[in-house]
């Protein structure tokens, strides 16, 4: 077979010209839409007068109303059958599968799949290794017990449906899982980033180098990625790093490619919105920011139609130099929902990872508080350096990151001083945001 | 070669394609038809049309005027 049809793990699909692409996921729109009103009580509630017929274009949908993820937690406190509220769109019987998202933001969402959507979600996952090279001859360690959160359980079924040999690392402590990786000679890792420099770095402690460990591929999940924390993981193991955008709801729905430069929408299995976040009416065109609202194409146990993600990202062109003609995104910005105002200026915690991980390689862990002092916020930074440090040059590193903190952000931060080791250390989602002023 | 004179010639293929799926669509229908009531029918025959599933979606709906179903 020609590279052209093995490089792709769909190549029809994944080159198709635009116009076809928009064409199938409008068709597709049209079904899921349908099925949601005749199947879920709450989209028939929610579409209650409208006609999926007379959706004939992109523009068309603007005027449905979005799905927020506090319309799924209340529509599963409300009194149903099961546990999944009224928004269940499948017989209860035909659940195989118990998922929740991780309660970040709030209660968690029970979402439930069919061996059908569940082969959906998996299918996606396929594509998402795929592009990031995985392949047959890779054996694959996931340094994680994946309990009920869907990304890992989507990326070892993936891994095992291309080929690979997947094992599952859970049950066993961060020096446990590198030298299972060692003895079994690991080619590539499903983690997130804050727990994949967290193995380096404990590898490092073992007098083992990361990078002499045979990992060429690191497929991230779970939290941000931004560029120089990326770079770090690349750095740290000597591999290829890989990133996705997703979530629990919607599954993952953009990817990187091979190119690592920025993410492609996985067209057309999501109907994918970038709206500008003041109104959430507008697309945003090619190098904007804007909120991810995502349509799931083709999984119906949890039909969602017009998913506001919370997810802010930057509209990339449309193609690739992979020969994908997909819609892309150039950044991962971080959530609406983690933009704050602090003292009247607008914060992201995105924003400092970015600057720490790429200015300030010193600092290994760091946490962030916002608490009231009066009436007055106040914003904490507490590092943890890599190595204990002399009083000099903690306060050298001290005013400089003040410094730095305040040209990037506009705010001024406390800063304090953690001993090695003594801030948490995370495997899954990481929490490093701490926003004290309500409680 | 393009990408784009390349999927032109894949279209005969693509269609060939669609159709097993229908094909294999139909025989599995029928043979969970003939086996209701006997778990290892019904059930695998319900797995392999959760497979089907996703060959419709990503072999069969891009066929020119398909409806997305297979047929």
């Amino acid at each position: 077979m020609s590279s052209r049809l093995t490089d792709y793990w769909n190549p029809f699909l994944e080159t198709l010209p635009r116009e076809r692409l928009v064409k199938i996921e409008l068709k597709n729109f049209h079904e899921v839409m349908r099925y949601a009103k005749k199947k879920s009580v709450f989209y028939r509630k929610k579409f209650e007068g409208i006609d999926p017929e007379d959706l004939k274009t992109r523009d068309d949908i603007k005027g449905l109303p979005l799905t927020d993820k506090e319309d799924l937690r209340i529509a599963q406190e409300r009194e149903a059958p099961t546990i999944y509220g009224d928004i269940l769109g499948v017989d209860p019987e035909a659940v195989c599968d118990f998922r929740q998202t991780s309660g970040t933001t709030g209660k968690p969402v029970y979402v439930p799949e069919t061996y059908e959507s569940w082969q959906w979600r998996v299918e996606v996952w396929c594509h998402i290794l795929w592009m990031a090279g995985f392949r047959e001859t890779d054996r694959v360690f996931v340094p994680f017990g994946y309990n009920v959160y869907v990304a890992f359980w989507e990326g070892h079924y993936a891994a095992e449906k291309l080929g690979c040999e997947v094992v599952p690392g859970g049950a066993l402590d961060t020096r446990g899982r590198i030298n299972k990786m060692m003895e079994l000679k690991a080619t590539a890792l499903m983690n997130t980033p804050t727990y994949g420099l967290h193995m380096a770095e404990e590898a490092k402690k073992m007098g083992v180098d990361p990078k002499e460990m045979g990992i060429k591929r690191i497929q991230c999940a779970g939290e941000p990625l931004p560029k120089a924390t990326h770079n770090m993981l690349e750095e740290a193991w000597g591999a290829e790093v890989y990133d996705h955008i997703g979530g629990t709801e919607p599954c993952a729905w953009a990817a990187m490619c091979g190119e690592r430069n920025g993410l492609h929408i996985m067209e057309p299995f999501f109907l994918v919105e970038i709206l500008d976040m003041e109104t959430l009416s507008r697309e945003v065109g090619a190098g904007e920011l804007g909120v991810a609202v995502v349509t799931p194409l083709g999984r119906y146990s949890f039909p969602l139609v017009r998913f506001n993600t919370q997810d802010v990202v930057r509209r990339g062109k449309e193609g690739c130099p992979c020969g994908r003609t997909s819609m892309m995104i150039t950044e991962v910005a971080g959530r609406a929902d983690d933009l704050r105002k602090i003292r009247g200026v607008l914060f992201t915690p995105v924003s400092v990872e970015e600057m720490i991980r790429k200015e300030f390689p010193v600092i290994f862990e760091y946490e962030i508080v916002v608490q009231k002092k009066g009436i007055m916020d106040e914003i904490t930074l507490k590092l943890e350096p890599q190595e204990e440090m002399g009083a000099d040059a903690m306060a050298e590193l001290t005013a400089r990151l003040t410094e730095k903190l305040k040209m990037k952000t506009n705010l001024r931060f406390n800063i304090q001083h953690a001993k090695p080791g003594e801030l948490p250390r995370y495997t899954l989602k990481s929490k490093r945001f701490k926003d004290l002023r309500g409680t | 070669m393009m990408a784009n004179d390349i999927r032109d010639n894949e279209m005969g293929l693509i269609s060939e394609l669609k159709q097993k799926i229908v094909e294999i669509e139909r025989l599995v229908f029928e043979l969970k038809g003939l086996g209701r009531g006997v778990p290892v029918v019904e059930k695998n025959a319900g797995c392999i049309l959760s497979f089907t599933h996703v060959l419709r979606f990503g072999i069969s709906d891009l066929v020119e005027g398909s409806d997305g179903k297979g047929g």
